[in-house]
């Protein structure tokens, strides 16, 4: 009864006039940013953070939420349509949602990976607001211990995400790690791999390596191929978002498997969006009875990690408003915007301030459902983007891919990255080495290095200490189950394909 | 008020010489070393935007992060030395050359000061479910303990304050580092590590909610977020006073009385009640000095935290 108090109580903070037209403010910006490559989201929320000085601290953070949430939707766009991610957490959505627009179901996509953020994000929003105030308490039961085995666990996992050859893929994940040693040393002080370079002392730009890895090298791809747009003309028009039967029935369980990963995986400080919607894809692909569909144009290829991505937008405001503790730099803002005001976060928001907890939350229906709403009639404005002329098209996105390089660390070094790793990622292009298992390398590598030094500083140098302690021990029997999976359905796989082979010749 | 202010700051301006009189020309760029959404990163917005309506030109802030500071330090280093250009950090610019050893610029010899003008206190924290209140309570249980102290990464202001405490008290507990404040924070509420040097607006709220217990607060005087906890001084270690200052530093190469110049300006504007109300919401408490006290201060602190560095054996 309680809650129900609650959430009438945010709702008429959510529905005041002020707070409705700076939540579609935030989340028209937040689309346009999406949609727009290389313009991250941290970047745009930093620019407009001076404003929120003046506002009222629900009001500011409705706002800034707005945008948080408003790029994940927007970031399919691109992903869809230029093959370019929009934001890092729709890297993934590429893998399908480009292919189903070269298959000329590009609204198609645009539709349902609009739908599926909807979902998504409803069910991060109802899980933060039935368990903000109980499941902060499980994000202490994490220690670096089991943050290593759960990236472990990542890796292995995702490890599937590469298409053809195993090997390939592996040698993708491991340079991706060694990329990501690059920098200062967090527990000894000591620059590795900087060549002396200042800017390298923070280590590579993800943003440089995902728009190089993924843009750059794209757009230089598309020039070798010439031609016009090859997308139809007809599948700009409305009825032509009109998904099938067969499209729904596929996209319902991916939707709800998505979600699930996603709300947990954002609830995790260091984990957020990005890893969501790898892992979820990986899952999707591990569980179907088609595989090689994916990659190919497969609708749960999309609908899985744009659900995935939204549920953790949205639950990633559980550890920062129960706990006070930002898993990413985005969140850090939000809470900078607090503090402005005097509002300390921490365990005792929720009721110093229900005002502003509850408006917040409430204010996420509102956003969402605006993006809904904006989103749909929209989507032919952007296909429509398609029929720029490529020579027009193409040097704007690279533009817009150096200026949001540039805008995340404002160091010329960033776009000097992203031409390097726009070159690189045209190379492994041309001998098909895949781009994705390099970039979860790069994120996941570090990550896992800084847990596994604490997690031996903690344990003494006693390795058992992953399978001592019984979270980490379950996360690690899990790794071990999906990899003796792994193994066995490949066999299957080979055994299938050579059973083909056999027959036709 | 405010325009009493100006026209003060018109007159003082007027007598400081050719150079400070047509400073600034263009626009002043205040460099943050760390990311934005931090306590020092609002610090310097609010400051941009009282030193922009001070000065009619706009003063935009920058944020320069990483390398524990030193990246955006270093850039300013290399900055045209117009006074155009202004680092505005914490004590890492201390504390971090004591351990970063690559550094390809010299702190000491390519910036200097042009004045602090503000300060958080720290303070020792435990969890509260270890039941220990005080500060003696902690060093007898600590005493031979397999406990870990967390800090918030290498060569920060909580690293060297945490080496500090541990020396004084004569306790040998591993030390092991988090990426920031945050993380540090909830290792502490997990119970991974034991106990943990923050600053006290991070950690009020926590120990008000009785999730921590203070032991002391690393100064000479207490601290009116929390009136009860006793201060180092007062427990028996009054060597251990650490505090996260905030400054400002230009290249070397600027001109004397141009340092001089901003320095009469900023303190000026940070002492005006307006300013003073403006932060008060982030617990930074407004000091000012001038530029000789400050040099002073800064090489007294460096002097200290490299031997401390030495003595304990972290800088590798």
């Amino acid at each position: 009864m309680e809650l129900l108090g609650n959430l009438g109580m945010g709702l008429g903070v959510a529905l005041s006039l002020t707070n409705v037209f700076y939540c579609f403010l935030g989340a028209l910006l937040g689309t346009l940013v999406g949609v727009i490559p290389g313009v991250g989201v941290l970047a745009a929320i930093s620019m407009l953070f001076p404003l929120t000085f003046t506002l009222e601290p629900t009001t500011a953070l409705i706002m800034l939420a707005g945008i948080w949430y408003g790029t994940t939707y927007g970031g399919s766009t691109a992903s869809i349509l230029l093959n370019i991610p929009g934001t890092p957490a729709n890297a993934v959505t590429c893998l399908d949602g480009y292919p189903m627009a070269q298959q000329g179901r590009g609204g198609v996509a645009l539709f349902m990976t609009t739908v599926a953020s909807f979902f998504g994000a409803s069910v991060g929003v109802i899980l933060l607001m039935l368990f903000t105030p109980v499941i902060a308490s499980y994000a202490l039961k994490f220690g670096s211990a089991e943050y290593f085995s759960l990236m472990l666990m990542g890796l292995v996992a995702a490890s599937t995400i590469s298409d053809g050859s195993a090997i390939k893929g592996l040698a993708m994940v491991a340079l991706g790690i060694l990329f990501g040693l690059v920098g200062m040393d967090t527990q000894s002080a000591a620059a590795r791999f900087t060549f002396g370079s200042l800017g390298l002392l923070d280590g590579i730009s993800l943003i440089a390596l995902a728009m190089g890895v993924f843009g750059v090298a794209e757009v230089i791809m598309s020039i070798r191929r010439v031609g016009t747009s090859s997308i139809d003309p007809e599948s700009v028009k409305l009825k032509a978002i009109k998904p099938t039967r067969d499209d729904v029935r596929r996209s319902w369980m991916p939707m709800v498997r998505g979600s699930t990963m996603g709300s947990f995986f954002g609830t995790l400080p260091g984990t957020g969006p990005s890893i969501a919607a790898f892992l979820s894809y990986a899952v999707e692909k591990r569980i179907s009875k088609t595989p090689e569909r994916f990659g190919k144009g497969a609708i749960e290829g999309i609908m899985a990690p744009e659900a995935a991505n939204n549920a953790a937008d949205q639950t990633a405001f559980i550890p920062t408003l129960s706990l006070g503790v930002p898993g990413s730099a985005t969140m850090a803002l939000m809470l900078g915007a607090l503090m402005i005001h005097g509002i300390a976060p921490g365990p005792t928001l929720i009721t110093s301030q229900p005002q502003l907890f509850w408006g917040l939350i409430m204010s996420f229906w509102v956003g969402n459902v605006i993006l809904l709403i904006l989103n749909i009639p929209l989507i032919g404005v952007w296909v429509r983007m398609l029929m720029i002329p490529y020579h027009l098209l193409f040097p704007s996105v690279l533009l817009f891919i150096c200026i949001g390089a540039y805008s995340t660390t404002y160091n010329a070094l960033s776009v000097w990255q992203v031409c390097f790793f726009g070159v690189a990622g045209y190379a492994m292009r041309i001998f098909g080495f895949p781009g994705a298992p390099l970039l979860l390398g790069f994120v996941l590598g570090p990550l896992m290095e800084e847990h596994f030094r604490r997690a031996m500083v903690l344990s003494r140098g006693d390795f058992a200490t992953f399978f001592e302690r019984p979270v980490s021990a379950a996360i690690m029997a899990i790794t071990g189950g999906i990899l003796i999976w792994g193994i066995w359905t490949s066999n299957k796989l080979r055994k299938r394909r050579a059973e083909e082979l056999a027959r036709e010749t | 008020m405010r325009k009493l202010l100006t026209a003060a700051a018109l007159m003082l301006g007027l007598t400081q010489g050719a150079l400070a009189a047509d400073y600034p020309s263009g626009t002043v760029t205040l460099v943050v070393p760390y990311s934005p959404g931090g306590n020092t990163d609002i610090f310097a917005r609010h400051l941009a935007t009282a030193l922009s309506e001070k000065w009619g030109q706009a003063v935009v802030v920058e944020n320069k992060p990483g390398g524990g500071s030193m990246v955006g330090t270093a850039y300013v280093s290399q900055a045209q030395p117009d006074g155009h250009t202004i680092l505005l950090t914490t004590s890492a610019f201390a504390t971090a050359p004591a351990v970063y050893k690559d550094l390809p610029f010299d702190p000491v010899t390519e910036m200097k000061p042009i004045g602090i003008v503000g300060y958080v206190a720290y303070i020792l924290i435990v969890n509260a479910d270890t039941g220990i209140k005080t500060l003696a309570e902690f060093v007898e249980k600590a005493k031979g303990s397999d406990m870990f102290a967390a800090t918030a990464g290498l060569g920060t202001t909580t690293h060297f304050g945490m080496e500090k405490f541990l020396s004084d008290a004569g306790l040998d507990l591993d030390i092991v580092h988090y990426k920031g404040g945050g993380p540090a924070m909830v290792a502490v509420l997990s119970k991974e590590a034991d106990v943990f040097d923050t600053s006290v607006p991070t950690a009020a709220d926590q120990i008000r909610a009785g999730k921590l217990n203070a032991l002391a607060v690393m100064d000479d005087r207490r601290v009116t977020a929390l009136p009860d906890v006793p201060t180092t001084t007062e427990a028996g270690y009054p060597d251990v006073q650490v505090r996260q200052w905030i400054g400002l530093f230009v290249p070397s190469a600027v001109p004397d009385e141009l340092v001089e110049f901003i320095n009469t300006e900023v303190n000026e504007l940070v002492l005006s009640p307006e300013f003073q109300a403006v932060v008060a919401p982030i617990d930074i408490n407004i000091e000012t000095s001038s530029v000789a006290e400050v040099n002073v201060r800064l090489s007294n602190e460096m002097a200290k935290w490299k031997k401390l560095a030495e003595e304990r054996g972290i800088s590798n």
